[in-house]
């Protein structure tokens, strides 16, 4: 076991006879030696490689200007997912209620996550406003709904567009239809 | 030669031993809590002491400072004592450091559970603490100096090179970002704002971990890791190589906790680059520990000690390979905000330091002690169970890091977001949170396993508190370079020559990063929409940072289509222009509030969403695991430190004097008028307290709620105004304006104002959520200016209606102001002043 204060000119020895030109012998520190062996040569190799790489890329970005950095990659991903998503994007005016049942029950899932800590399970309203009467402050069109839900309100209404414009349509028919 | 009697001072060391096990299991013990929080949050208590985000920053210090900070002693007081062949310098100064420290961590346990914090990272500790922290480091660093110049060896050993840069680094580190104006006993802002802010701190932060965790522990490994194995040191000129360019390069690397973020893009890149270029300097004290072991490596399968010396290294290895890599951009961008950072940080903190300071404290107490181990099997079952530990709380990290950065990433087929709800991401985690608890839990019973061992061997043995020793003097050399010296083997006899390279070499990357943020104008482009906060958010804004927010939410937008979607519109440099301390944070357990007061956006949430949530967040989403705050509800807000903390922005150039008319708080005089800001505490609070109360809610004013609520509204408001009057300036004019010529027509302002006002303020201008317009009393002026201003401006909870033309305006105010007097049938009680 280890536990044994040993002396250190022992301990040595043996390895002394193995490495004997490499230990430099004028390096003793409380009994601690040390090799003079080179730093592994893949370790150095492993260094200027990163440097390199380093030079190559403060160049690239910042005097070649070959690479996008941060504002000019969000345009670029915005751009990318325009082109990727246009045939979907819904325009306000011309969306239609929807009815079928499977649209109506996704929308309710939505409304019960999203919806009912403002407005109540049953639509009845709490932090947000009832949505079972008849008044409908910003217009009872599915346009208006639809609006709202996307756009969120000055009142406090958040803006729920990332739930998608999809969904925000079925959620509000859901609304809508069955409330 | 003659040989010189001199004592080791052991007392120190064993000191210093039993204050590192103590900090250990406690440390280990509120992590274990912090951890068990996320998966359960009933854990919080409901009580302000026991949430989340006061318990978690008393972990990570516990850990750093107290636990790994106790073991940078015990091991430098030993080891140094015995490479120089002195006993160290003063014993008065070791005892100040010993107390000094001990006391610097009771402090931090009474106030970071008080919630007295700068909200800093590591940095966390008020102003009285953080100069008694300068005082007691400086006298480690004397009594090491100290030490070094007293020596009786010529040459100073490679582990004191490490601990002298540790301490020259710190110290640099440790005053440059403390550096803050003391409101009062308890409270301080930082001198640096924002951006700057966040620069220096993660030019603290990022070292920190370099110069606290990294530096000591690898002096630590060059003593006690040959000693252990009774093994030469693998390499001399690689410890030189390694050692320069840890030190110089470490320095730079700061900026990469802030990649994608409100910071310029060359800091960015210099963050990046200098990761980087850490990999072969970090992996040079990895190989130089693991090439020491060769021809010991049979000993390892039965010693405890070098069990856990080589998997320290191997994670000291692992997390350095890590490092570089989270710094990437494109790996960054799945990374931060996550638990991979979480995972990453206790690979170190575990491996590395937790079991380099138990394999040095197993090879060490026997030793002062002068007997053996009591159990060598028992030390081993602590290595495997504390392995097993590692594994089990960073394995379900990661993957829950994987997971939930590519559910906040992925978009539906028609490109929208398929987890919208934040909280479906973190739902889908709770398995690995839990398990990753059951991991601490293990880890942690090692560490207990570990004191009935430490106190059996104790026991069996006798300590000699000043052990007797004998060396040569040291000779005298010529200064210069002797022929046949190598130039580092020169400076290695010249401790202060040492120790001056040293400073050159870790202060440059600093100053090359912080300089040009604070002098150069075009690193924070200026954003004139952004305004200084009222008194009332300034206080809700403390409150925030007292609860810790910052451990769980960010408030910094990335510029990724999935975080613009989420929140809202990306973060620039020149909104934080007056945030003393910034408050980005580096997690989102929740999601970021950088845009909660945007209008119109996601995360906008109005005053009585949040004081439902505050109030019992789990009412709210059953799921969430955010604590509870009652006490917001009961606590009257202290505004004493209101003035004062008004005269210190003013000191750090926030325009409250005057510069900025609405947010003019002196009198005269130019000296900060305390009616003044009461007034605009008060008109603020009174307004979102009305509006609760309109909500049947049973709240006052002056409630900590208030000015939470405040702050939150606050979070983006003036660009989401911006971008508003932008949006009604670009609409094409009406061209009937003109021709009008000032004519106004009240039928068109009726109908405006039954499809744009009728809702708050009723069809008959009676009043509801909003006042009585046809009494003969007002809040904010009858004039015709008065009303146009508010319509134009809002006032209180009505929001601003920018969006009408001229015309359309002119109208509405000459119907509104027709409503004056008619006293509708029904209408509210009067609010405000008599119109004469």
């Amino acid at each position: 076991m280890e536990n044994k204060n040993t002396d250190p000119k022992e301990v040595y020895t043996e390895y002394n006879e193995k490495f004997d030109k490499k230990l430099m012998i004028d390096h003793d520190y409380d009994g601690i030696k040390e090799l003079d062996n080179p730093p592994p040569p893949w370790l150095m190799w492993l260094f200027y490689f990163t440097v390199i790489w380093s030079v190559w890329y403060l160049a690239w970005f910042h005097w070649f200007d070959m690479g996008r950095l941060q504002e000019a990659d969000y345009a670029h991903e915005l751009e990318e997912a325009a082109e990727k998503y246009k045939v979907t994007a819904m325009d306000e005016e011309t969306i239609n209620i929807l009815t079928a049942e499977e649209d109506l029950n996704r929308g309710s899932e939505i409304y019960k996550k999203s919806c009912v800590a403002c407005h109540g399970d049953a639509g009845q309203g709490g932090i947000g406003p009832n949505l079972k009467d008849a008044d409908w402050i910003y217009g009872s069109e599915i346009k208006d709904v639809f609006g709202v839900i996307k756009n969120g309100t000055d009142k406090g209404m958040t803006s729920f567009k990332s739930l998608g414009d999809e969904d925000i349509l079925k959620v509000s028919s859901y609304v809508l239809k069955k409330l | 030669m003659t040989q010189e009697k001199f004592y080791y001072d052991n007392k120190i060391v064993k000191l210093f031993a039993y204050a590192t096990l103590f900090w250990g299991i406690v440390g280990m013990l509120v992590g274990l809590l912090a951890a068990a929080q996320i998966a359960f949050p009933s854990l919080n208590f409901g009580l302000s002491f026991t949430t989340f985000g006061r318990v978690r920053p008393l972990h990570t210090n516990a850990i750093i400072f107290a636990f790994t900070g106790n073991a940078i002693f015990t091991g430098a007081y030993y080891s140094m004592q015995r490479l120089l062949k002195t006993r160290m310098f003063s014993d008065t100064l070791s005892k100040v450091n010993f107390w000094g420290w001990q006391i610097i961590i009771l402090l931090a346990a009474i106030t970071l559970l008080s919630g007295i914090t700068t909200s800093k990272e590591y940095a966390e500790l008020e102003w009285p603490i953080d100069i008694l922290i300068a005082i007691v480091w400086v006298s480690f660093g004397w009594n090491m100096i100290g030490t070094l110049i007293k020596r009786r060896v010529q040459h100073i050993y490679v582990a004191i090179w490490f601990f002298l840069a540790s301490f020259v680094a710190v110290a640099v580190l440790h005053i440059g970002n403390s550096i803050e104006i003391p409101v009062s006993m308890f409270k301080s802002y930082t001198v640096y704002a924002g951006v700057q802010d966040a620069v220096v701190q993660w030019w603290y932060g990022h070292n920190a971990v370099a110069f606290f965790l990294t530096t000591p522990f690898l002096g630590i490994m060059y003593y006690f890791l040959p000693k252990a194995a009774n093994r030469p040191v693998y390499s001399y000129r690689l410890s030189i190589v390694h050692f320069w360019s840890l030190i110089f390069i470490y320095m730079w690397a700061g900026p990469h906790h802030l990649l994608y973020q409100a910071l310029p893009d060359w800091a960015q890149t210099l963050g990046v680059i200098f990761s980087i270029m850490l990999l072969a300097p970090s992996w040079g004290g990895m190989m130089n520990g693991l090439l020491t072991l060769r021809g010991a490596w049979d000993r390892v399968r039965d010693s405890a000690i070098l069990k856990f010396f080589v998997v320290g290294v191997t994670a000291y290895g692992m997390s350095t390979f890590e490092g570089p890599m989270l710094s990437l951009k494109t790996v960054n961008a799945l990374s931060h905000f996550t638990d991979w950072t979480i995972a990453h940080v206790h690979i170190g903190g575990m491996g590395w330091n937790g079991f380099m300071t138990f394999g040095m404290l197993y090879w060490l107490i026997p030793r002062l002690f002068n007997t053996k181990l009591h159990s060598e099997k028992a030390a081993n079952m602590h290595f495997w169970i504390g392995t097993f530990g590692m594994l089990l709380y960073s394995v379900p990290l990661y993957w829950a890091a994987f997971t939930q950065t590519l559910m906040w990433k992925e978009f539906t087929d028609s490109g929208f977001l398929a987890y919208p709800d934040f909280l479906d991401t973190v739902t889908q985690i709770m398995p690995m949170y839990i398990t990753r608890t059951l991991g601490g839990l293990f880890y942690f019973a090692g560490a207990v396993m570990m004191i009935p061992n430490i106190v059996k061997t104790v026991k069996s043995g006798h300590i000699i508190n000043n052990e007797e020793a004998y060396a040569p003097p040291r000779e005298k050399v010529a200064k210069k370079r002797i022929a046949g010296e190598t130039p580092h083997r020169w400076i290695e006899r010249k401790a202060v020559h040492f120790t001056v390279w040293v400073l050159i070499a870790i202060i440059i990357g600093g100053l090359v990063e912080i300089i040009p943020m604070i002098t150069v104008k075009s690193n924070i482009p200026t954003i004139e929409a952004v305004k200084p906060y009222t008194p009332l958010e300034l206080e809700g804004r403390d409150i925030y940072i007292r609860e810790g927010c910052y451990t769980c939410h960010s408030q910094v937008v990335r510029p990724f289509r999935s975080e613009t979607e989420r929140y809202g519109e990306y973060s620039k440099q020149g909104e934080f222009v007056y945030d003393h301390p910034y408050q980005w944070g580096s997690k989102r357990t929740g999601p970021d509030l950088a845009r909660s007061g945007y209008r119109g956006g996601t995360m906008f949430r109005p005053a009585i969403w949040h004081y439902e949530h505050f109030l019992n967040p789990q009412k709210t989403f059953e799921k969430s695991i955010m604590p509870a705050y009652p006490w917001f509800y009961e606590n009257v807000l202290d505004r004493s430190d209101l003035k004062r903390k008004i005269e210190v922005m003013i000191t750090l150039g926030v325009p409250y004097d005057g510069a900025e008319p609405d947010y003019n708080y002196v009198n005269e005089n130019g000296e900060v008028d305390i009616n003044k800001v009461e007034e605009a505490y008060k008109s603020q609070a009174e307004e979102i307290a009305k509006e609760l109360q309109d909500m049947g809610k049973d709240i006052t004013w002056d409630k900590e709620i208030i000015a939470m609520i405040a702050y939150l509204h606050k979070l983006g408001k003036d660009i989401s105004l911006a971008k508003l009057a932008e949006k009604k300036a670009n609409e094409p004019k009406n061209e009937v304006v003109e021709n009008n010529n000032g004519e106004v027509s009240l039928d068109a302002g009726a109908t405006i104002f039954s499809s744009n006002c009728a809702a708050c303020h009723g069809q008959k201008g009676e009043g509801g959520m909003g006042p009585n317009l046809g009494d003969k009393f007002t809040i904010h002026g009858a004039t015709n200016e008065a009303i146009k201003n508010v319509i134009s401006n809002g006032a209180g909870i009505m929001p601003p209606y920018k969006k009408f033309t001229e015309t359309e305006l002119a109208n509405l105010v000459a119907y509104t102001s027709s409503l004056i007097g008619t006293n509708p049938a029904n209408g509210k009680d009067p609010e405000g002043d008599e119109i004469k």
